[in-house]
């Protein structure tokens, strides 16, 4: 199996990988709002309310400050 | 000191504000030169012959591409972003030092590194690579001023108040990983001046690819310089201003999400449509071309996904400047998303590779597009850094209509241009032979460069209506917060 | 999970990243090895034809002009053998070109001369009437930079290996060598004993002078690349 083949392969393998997730995710963000999980519209608001006196759409908890990544 | 309350801080928005505008002027007015000259060759020798070797054809086309590009577009990409930033997630970058500096020394840098490029390339000091000719001292400052801006965006979204991150905001920093990405490793090149020990200029380097790989890598690169310059941050653009500006949310969000990583996925696949033809294995080829058509589902989905954010408002269009603005440079958008994946199916592109028809579809996306974008932004931007109202809307109007009437002229004269080109370079007599030489092919396009030449003249002038406009907008009547809410507020 | 990605700034940082480089690699990175082996006949550029190189990337011809034929009859029949990949191995950078504003250039060598060169580039009109290429007349008293070029071919020896001073196989059997000289002034040496055999052919009584001076002006660098490209 020469370098070809490997990159065919991997190709291949990449694409199906990702088209699988990019389902998944049309799959998952419309079964979490007819659960009623999560409402993604209403993000939506986050440009419109956007004053710096606005009520955040979500707003991160003390807790969460303290020990956010990045 | 006494206790204010908190706002959003523009100073650093402001600075690439202005930036935007001048930078935008320099490189149209240079792309207005280049397309007299191809017209018209006598306006090589513009200031005369003694300064020919710095105004002619070929010295200048660099300077206007990467003056729109690195100049007009990443300063209207860095404007909008100490803008929207701010506002998402709501925080003021006011409540930190810290970000404050890091924006205004990312500003002056940048302002260092534009004034080293338009000197080097005037000079001839280039690598010759499109989209990244610069040589490795200044590539080290761009990456500095990258380095810099990744602080701020990451910086900003650290101290945020507002838990989820913004469609806007992802798009944003897919364009920083993005072009990150793609600039380190075109720009892998090694100083001669330090490998030979000290022997010739100290600013020349050559390129740690050779031939068919080096070009390989640069078309990745220059594909994606466009993906993540001129697709990207542009999308984030629009999904801010629009339902702002219009008081309406995007239609789907859902939607908005999905098209984001449909596009992350895609847009590097289809990297393989500029190595047509070439070394590059033909099954890859051929997907290059598959995935570039599947790239207009994406488009579109932000495309349309907009328009119809403007569902049930449609009167807005008629009675805003502004929205008519970036409702055009949507419709721009899915043109020009539309007429790549047609360029990408290899049969075609035969056809239109190194022809005009290229440059048509390159103008389409960057004047309807980009350019349209990026001065709604500014316009819906002006009047809440300044807190007045617009100074002209009549004038916006008649602005939109040179322009538009501009762009049309560009595309419609390249694409004849381009097809025409095409179509005489394969085209064979009766007996085998080439049926034209190649200065029949030059000397036929001549009315089309012409008509380019005007339809450019005319955008250029609206941009010069657009500058003109901002300018007067810092000394227009004064607005109250509550006018700022949604529709810009403008004088007639 | 995908929610928990959207409200992690780093990690879907990564994520947006994975998606973006695994294209790249896939793409790029298995065509190095092959596509950098020189084909038979291929030498690396001589000082002269180097610098040269640089003038034309200078003035950026390759804005207007590819280095790139296809493998369409209409191609073939106007320019030569269409383009291998080999053929461009210690190509530094690619000049294939993006717009084909002029014909291309990847085998002038093959049809044109150095008289027809001199002519053109400092009246292209008057040798193609119609013709909108510039004149270039400044690269008949700038003078060329051959420290660079000598630089640059030190680099390429030591850093990539380009065999100068090494037998290259030639397409009739034969091997020939490219000298690279062994310092700077020897490198002046060579590339004014080249640029002597160009300015033989040409007409310009200041290009003559100078070169006789043992100067060598941009245009006489530039015919030299010019007539390599074969
Ligand atoms: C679905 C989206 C798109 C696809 C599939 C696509 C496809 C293509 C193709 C096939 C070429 C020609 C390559 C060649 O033969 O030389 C090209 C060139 C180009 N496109 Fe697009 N395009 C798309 C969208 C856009 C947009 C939205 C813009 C700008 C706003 C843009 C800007 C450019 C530029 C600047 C070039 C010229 C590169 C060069 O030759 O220097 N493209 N594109
Ligand atoms: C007043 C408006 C403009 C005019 C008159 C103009 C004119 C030109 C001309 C004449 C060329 C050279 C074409 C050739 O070599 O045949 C060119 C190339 C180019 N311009 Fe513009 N330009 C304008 C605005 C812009 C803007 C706003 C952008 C980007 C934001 C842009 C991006 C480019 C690019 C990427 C190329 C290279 C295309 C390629 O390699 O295929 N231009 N322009």
């Amino acid at each position: 199996m020469d370098i070809a083949d490997i990159q065919a392969y991997a190709y291949f393998f990449f694409t199906g990988f990702l088209v699988l997730v990019l389902y998944g995710y049309i799959y998952h963000l419309y079964s979490s709002e007819r659960k009623g999980e999560r409402d993604y519209e209403k993000y939506g608001d986050i440009a419109l309310n956007d004053e710096v006196t606005d009520k955040p759409v979500e707003t991160i908890s003390e807790k969460e400050i303290e020990k956010k990544e990045a | 000191m006494e206790n204010r309350p908190l706002e959003y801080d523009y100073s650093v928005a402001k600075l690439f504000m202005f930036t935007t505008i001048v930078l935008g002027i320099v490189g149209m007015l240079i792309g207005v030169i280049l397309a007299f000259q191809l017209a018209f060759p006598s306006i090589n020798l513009l200031l005369g012959e003694g300064l020919a070797e710095y105004t002619n054809f070929s010295r200048l086309r660099p300077l206007h591409t990467d003056a729109v590009i690195f100049g007009f577009t990443l300063s209207g990409v860095f404007a909008t972003w100490y803008y929207i930033g701010q506002r998402v997630l709501k925080v003021s970058m006011a409540e930190s030092g810290f970000l404050m500096f890091i924006g205004k020394l990312h500003f002056w840098l940048y302002v260092v590194g534009v004034a080293a490029v338009v000197v080097s390339l005037f000079m001839g000091i280039t690598t010759s690579k499109e989209y990244a000719e610069f040589e490795w001292p200044i590539d080290i400052a761009i990456v500095i001023v990258w380095v810099l801006w990744g602080i701020s965006v990451f910086g900003l979204i650290g101290i945020r108040r507002e838990r989820s991150l913004y469609i806007s905001i992802w798009y944003y920093i897919a364009t920083f990983l993005g072009i990150a990405m793609l600039y380190l490793f075109n720009n892998m090149e090694v100083p001669t001046y330090f490998a030979s020990g000290g022997i010739g200029a100290w600013y020349h380097s050559v390129s740690m690819y050779s031939g068919t790989n080096d070009a390989l890598v640069q078309w990745w690169y220059g594909h994606n310089a466009v993906a993540f310059g001129f697709t990207v941050p542009i999308v984030a653009m629009i999904y801010y201003f629009l339902p702002k500006e219009s008081g309406q949310a995007v239609y789907s969000y859902k939607l908005s999400l999905l098209s984001f990583w449909g596009l992350m996925f895609v847009y590097l696949w289809a990297g393989g449509h500029h190595l047509l033809f070439s070394t590059v294995p033909d099954w890859m080829q051929t997907m290059g071309s598959v995935f570039s058509v599947i790239l207009i589902l994406p488009s579109w989905g932000s495309a349309i996904n907009m328009l119809l954010t403007m569902k049930g408002e449609w009167q807005q269009v008629a009675s805003s400047p502004l929205i008519k603005f970036m409702v055009l440079a949507s419709t721009f958008y899915m043109f020009s998303t539309l007429e790549g994946p047609i360029q990408a199916i290899k049969s075609v592109n035969a056809l239109a590779h190194f022809t005009d028809w290229i440059v048509g579809h390159v103008h389409d996306g960057v004047l309807g597009w980009v350019g349209f974008m990026i001065m709604a932004a500014l316009f819906h931007m002006a009047p809440r850094v300044f807190k007045r109202e617009l100074y002209s809307k009549a004038l916006m109007t008649t602005q939109f209509w040179i322009q538009t009437l501009g762009v049309v002229l560009y595309f419609t004269s390249m694409w004849i241009a381009g097809i025409t080109q095409g179509m005489m370079w394969r085209a064979h007599d009766e007996f085998g032979n080439l049926a034209y030489s190649f200065i029949d092919t030059v000397t036929v396009l001549h009315p089309y460069y012409t008509i380019r030449a005007v339809g450019g003249l005319l955008y250029l002038i609206g941009f010069f209506m657009f500058a003109y406009n901002i300018y007067k907008t810092m000394s227009a009547r004064p607005v109250e917060e509550n006018e700022l809410q949604s529709a810009t507020p403008m004088a007639a | 999970m995908f929610h928990w990605l959207e409200k992690r700034p780093f990690f879907f940082a990564v994520a947006v990243f994975l998606t973006i480089a695994f294209a790249g690699l896939i793409e790029i990175l298995p065509n190095f090895a092959q596509a950098s082996r020189p084909t038979i006949g291929t030498a690396p550029y001589s000082t002269l034809e180097l610098a040269g190189r640089h003038v034309y990337i200078k003035n950026s011809c390759n804005a207007c002009h590819s280095q790139l034929i296809r493998p369409f009859k209409a191609e073939t029949d106007r320019y030569g053998h269409y383009s291998l990949s080999g053929e461009y191995a210690y190509d530094r950078p690619f000049l294939w070109g993006s717009k084909r504003t002029g014909p291309d250039l990847m085998r002038v060598g093959n049809y044109r001369t150095t008289d027809w060169h001199e002519n053109h580039m400092y009246d292209p009109a008057g040798v193609v009437p119609g013709s909108i290429m510039p004149a270039y007349k400044w690269m008949f008293t700038n003078i060329a930079d051959v420290d660079t070029a000598y630089a640059e071919q030190l680099t390429i020896e030591s850093v990539f290996n380009v065999p100068y001073n090494k037998p290259i196989p030639m397409k009739d059997g034969s091997t020939s060598t490219v000298a690279l000289a062994d310092s700077l002034e020897g490198a002046h040496a060579s590339a004014l004993e080249e640029a002597k055999l160009v300015a033989e052919d040409m007409k310009n009584q200041d290009v003559k002078d100078a070169v006789a001076n043992g100067q060598i002006p941009e245009i006489v660098a530039l015919i030299a690349y010019m007539n390599s490209l074969k």
